[in-house]
């Protein structure tokens, strides 16, 4: 028999975890696709799949890369939808301009079009470190990539992000 | 031995990297210091620059949406037309209750409601950790608020310049034997009394401060104390020492 009580329990749970993520899986989404309306359009399509799937959910603590996996999914499932073919940058930086201008800071909006610029092979494993706070072991597993591989990425991802934004690069190791 | 190359590899790939060679390596070496110092301030510059904006989605987005993506995109072909109606209005249903609890469960406009809003946006700050933030940073966080804090009444793990009904204000998370505490330091909120609140897990306090708006202080979780956080309140409102 059913037990309706923990049922409901592990519910609200589910919903109180699900709020708490929502703000940094949009940004993630965002970061992902470039663009707010899709970003949002995906996360709304995985907190469904998410709450359809929860039962699969089986440690709290692990809730992140699962989500994040939903929403890779759902990312790659938009692209065969709309059949997305050419991706202009300066294009998607003029629309998204409220956004990545919404910072007070000069050096942040610069820094946020430089993250447009940044090819997505690099720019979806530093959303990963910084934004979501994911260990290099955890990318890897969410990539399918080895350790070294993402630890190139990362090392890339920062090298170029540094030169466009003009911060001083003369310590900057060579790969 | 480790060299200059090998440490700002690590570094630039994993900034946050605490390996024992790497620090042995940093304290010997100057010029990585140098650097370390340059990554540490361009890390927290990307930081920021991720945390976009995002408002939450309107109600009617929240509902529409998913009622739309949970429509059945294809008849299948062993699905009877009664299961595929009773799918659909089992979609319609859910995709309504999860609506209208969020809605629900959303608190008013109030000052309060707005401050645990705020910690919806930042579930990275409540970790319970041991690493303080750098004293510069903490500085720089509350420069502009005149304020600063000594750190004598606890471990500060978090501090972040955030925005707030239109201000930027010091967020701070204070380590404490209940555990993380956050604390907003709002000095465009004037208050005449105190208030408690205990809205959607989080249970704390707004209490005014003289001449320098409020200061909301706030744990989370279902066995909060509300006298345990007023103690806290009273011990980080004695730690600020206000410079105007």
């Amino acid at each position: 028999m059913k037990d309706p009580v923990g049922g409901n329990q592990r519910r609200a749970r589910f919903q109180s975890l699900c709020q708490s993520l929502r703000p940094d899986l949009l940004r993630f989404a965002f970061w992902l696709a470039r663009d707010r309306a899709l970003a949002e359009d995906v996360v709304q399509e995985t907190m469904l799949r998410a709450w359809k799937a929860q039962d699969s959910l089986l440690d709290e603590s692990a809730a992140k890369p699962w989500f994040l996996t939903i929403i890779r999914r759902e990312y790659a499932r938009s692209f065969e939808r709309k059949r997305f073919v050419t991706v202009d940058v300066e294009e998607l930086i003029a629309k998204e301009e409220p956004m990545l201008a919404a910072a007070d800071d000069q050096e942040l909006v610069e820094l946020r079009a430089a993250m447009f610029k940044l090819p997505g092979e690099y720019r979806e494993p530093l959303v990963m470190q910084v934004l979501m706070g994911l260990s290099t072991a955890e990318i890897a597993a969410e990539l399918g990539l080895s350790n070294a591989a993402v630890l190139t990425r990362l090392f890339r991802a920062r090298k170029q992000l540094r030169v466009m934004c003009g911060e001083d690069t003369s310590l900057d190791p060579e790969e | 031995m480790m060299d200059c190359g090998h440490y700002r590899r690590a570094m630039l790939a994993e900034p946050s990297n605490d390996d024992a060679e790497l620090r042995r390596h940093l304290a010997t070496c100057p010029e990585c210091t140098r650097y370390a110092e340059q990554l540490r301030r361009f890390e927290g510059r990307l930081d920021r620059a991720l945390r976009v904006e995002m408002n939450p989605p309107l109600l009617e987005h929240r509902v529409v949406t998913p009622l739309r993506a949970a429509r059945p995109r294809g008849a299948r072909p062993w699905d009877p037309p009664h299961r595929r109606w009773l799918a659909a209005a089992a979609s319609v249903l859910l995709g309504t209750a999860i609506a209208v609890s969020l809605w629900l469960a959303a608190p008013g406009r109030s000052l309060a409601a707005d401050v645990v809003q705020h910690m919806a946006e930042e579930p990275n700050a409540w970790a319970r950790t041991e690493i303080p933030v750098p004293e510069p940073r903490l500085d720089q966080v509350l420069i502009d608020s005149h304020v600063r804090f000594r750190l004598s009444a606890g471990l500060v793990s978090y501090a972040n310049s955030c925005l707030f009904r239109g201000h930027r204000v010091p967020h701070l998370v204070v380590q404490t034997d209940s555990g993380p505490v956050t604390v907003m330091v709002l000095t465009h909120e004037a208050l005449r009394s105190a208030m408690r609140f205990n809205e959607q897990g989080y249970r704390g306090v707004i209490i005014p401060v003289r001449g320098h708006g409020s200061l909301a202080v706030l744990e989370r979780g279902p066995d909060t104390d509300i006298k345990t956080v007023e103690a806290v309140a009273a011990r980080v409102q004695s730690a600020l020492d206000w410079t105007s």
